[in-house]
């Protein structure tokens, strides 16, 4: 087969593909076709994400696995940053989803918001080549510009940095320009604010600093500050707007209790993310300021469970897209686990010395970033695809409403099970390579060939397996639920 | 000056650090449901759960070793987890008594 036959088939496929899914783009306003792109590329990306992680989860088996091919650090690495990336995307196509909506008027500036979407796309795609094509060779000024920045989590080098903080910039322009033109809010207002964080907090990462405490601590800024408080706020004003749309929550509601979630992280989330300056050698009285400010971090969790029986007690109410709100109940739960329990459990100064870093961090990081985060992604990625079919139907008893509700039990007891199964890995891991051998080498390779860890190891594999069964269901159902039902979507009456 | 916890002690300190927010959020969603529910057992079982939150505090102030100032930590979390449900069902209260004012005020025109 010679090229052009080659392109001429994918041409052909693509159609078909086209064809089968038969999605309208004319159901959707430009803006929102501009945010649907961003949803695409998530769930791109999502794949991604769960694609290497299985990889990077079956070398912790068979360590030999594309040994010199396709190594380990690269593919926690794309594991890693493909998670970060899905989840920005995601939320930038749900501010694009609302803006328009809460704005009352069309997207400012939406050509140069487009163009932002394909310069975004097209430096991850070349970042992403770049981590899987050159793995190895040497640490210079020009690989760090080009290659690889070098720092664990946000590794992407200085050129894309560059762009991120661009692209966020004109998206920050095509928030602020359209409420301008149109009208401002609570949630549009609060949305503004955040969007500075968000632009401001990642420069904290690009620049060096010799001394390495100085250089963790403005390190930190990034992955905690940026990650937990900016998209803390950003899934508040996201969930705020769902809760309007989807259940009918009157605005002064969800605008207050958007206030007192900003007020409450304010309060705690911003001081409680000392617990990240344990022994990296900052002064001893981030101990006390993390290990004190992280105990009240779940109080904004403890105000959710009591609103939530609020308004379980005083409205009952109807919703119009029954996948939506069970992954927003999802987020609940996950966000509660995740980052309530398995945060506090080892925060602590006095047990963190033990666990910082260990698999234990990576099974808190797991529940944490997807039921915080992941869920209300999905949520949105449902609502979206209700309007992108024409606002339809989109209840339990929807025509293979069975794969949505597979997808969800899938992914949530996979992630519950590596969760749990990442638990008993750091709980070894810390006790003895940790606790018992003192953080020798030999207490590291005494730990990573204790059975309990191996074994815990294989269970992690095997909920991998079943996390991503998950997603490729979910893929599957987003891409053909609501094809050919006819009933328009209830309509949600303000309570 | 922080104390590392003792080895023999590492279950326990997990086990009841995760058991006070637990407990914290099973108090306060038996608390809230007490509110809207008249049943004098939902109250009980709702004081049940904070007692947990007790136990559970002191167990791990003496497993994670907590002395001098940071005492004043368990001292927070036995206050904060038993008031900030009652705090946060007030605000709810007002809140939603403002909006349900406002909106029988626009029904009725």
């Amino acid at each position: 087969m010679n090229a052009k036959e080659l392109c001429e088939g994918s041409r052909a496929n693509y159609a078909n593909f086209i064809t089968w899914v038969a999605l309208d783009r004319s159901n959707l306003s430009a803006g929102r076709q501009l945010s649907v792109n961003y949803f695409i590329v998530a769930v791109i990306l999502f794949f991604a994400q769960l694609l290497f992680g299985m990889i990077a989860a079956t070398q912790f088996i068979f360590p030999n696995f594309l040994y010199d091919w396709l190594d380990f650090s690269v593919n926690r690495m794309v594991h890693i940053n493909a998670m970060i990336v899905w989840m920005l995307y995601g939320f930038i196509g749900c501010v694009y989803w609302l803006l328009e909506e809460e704005s009352g008027t069309d997207i400012v500036g939406l050509k140069l918001g487009k163009l932002a979407f394909w310069v975004l796309t097209g430096a991850v795609t070349i970042v992403v080549l770049v981590y899987l094509l050159i793995q190895t060779g040497a640490g210079k000024d020009s690989s760090l510009w080009l290659i690889n920045e070098g720092r664990e989590y946000i590794e992407a080098p200085r050129w894309a940095d560059i762009g991120i903080v661009i692209v966020m910039l004109i998206f920050f322009y095509n928030v602020v320009a359209t409420f301008s033109k149109g009208k401002w809010s609570g949630i549009a207002g609060v949305l503004t604010l955040d969007l500075v964080a968000l632009a401001g907090l990642y420069v904290a990462g690009m620049f060096y600093m010799t001394n390495i405490t100085h250089e963790q601590f403005w390190w930190w800024w990034v992955i905690h500050l940026w990650v937990e408080a900016t998209w803390e706020v950003l899934v508040g004003v996201i969930m705020a707007w769902s809760l309007m749309k989807l259940l009918g929550v009157r605005r002064q509601i969800v605008t207050t209790w958007l206030y007192i979630e900003v007020a409450l992280m304010f309060g705690s989330g911003i001081l409680g993310l000392g617990h990240h300056y344990f022994w990296i050698g900052t002064p001893e009285y981030w101990l006390t300021i993390g290990g004190f400010f992280s105990a009240l971090e779940p109080i904004p969790l403890v105000a959710m469970v009591v609103h939530a029986m609020y308004d379980a007690g005083s409205h009952s109410f109807k919703n119009s897209n029954h996948p939506a709100v069970a992954w927003i109940i999802a987020q609940a739960f996950g966000n509660f686990f995740g980052a309530g329990v398995w945060g506090f459990m080892h925060t602590l100064p006095q047990i963190n010395m033990f666990t910082h870093g260990t698999q234990w961090s990576a099974s808190h990081g797991h529940l944490a970033f997807f039921g915080a985060y992941a869920t209300i992604n999905i949520a949105f990625f449902y609502l979206a695809i209700q309007h992108w079919r024409g606002d339809v139907w989109m209840n339990s008893d929807t025509a293979n409403a069975w794969r949505w509700k597979w997808a969800l039990g899938l992914l949530n007891a996979g992630v519950v099970g590596m969760t749990v199964a990442l638990l008993i890995a750091g709980y070894e891991q810390s006790f003895i390579e940790r606790a018992v051998e003192g953080s020798t080498w030999g207490g590291y390779f005494s730990a990573q060939n204790h059975p309990s860890f191996q074994s815990a190891m294989v269970w992690r594999w095997f909920f991998g397996l079943m996390t991503f069964s998950g997603l490729i269901l979910l893929i599957w159902d987003l891409l053909t639920i609501g094809k050919g039902e006819t009933r328009k979507a209830q309509e949600i009456v303000e309570h | 000056m922080i104390e590392p916890v003792a080895l023999k002690d590492f279950f326990i300190t997990f086990f009841s650090a995760a058991l006070i927010i637990m407990a914290g959020a099973s108090y306060a969603l038996l608390f809230a449901w007490s509110k809207v529910n008249t049943n004098p057992r939902i109250k009980i079982a709702a004081y049940f759960s904070y007692l947990v939150l007790l136990v559970a505090v002191v167990l791990l102030t003496k497993a994670a070793n907590f002395s001098g100032y940071w005492l004043t930590l368990s001292g927070v979390m036995v206050v904060g987890y038993f008031f900030a449900p009652i705090g946060i069902w007030y605000l709810c209260v007002k809140t939603h008594a403002v909006s349900d004012t406002q909106q029988a005020t626009l029904e009725d025109k």
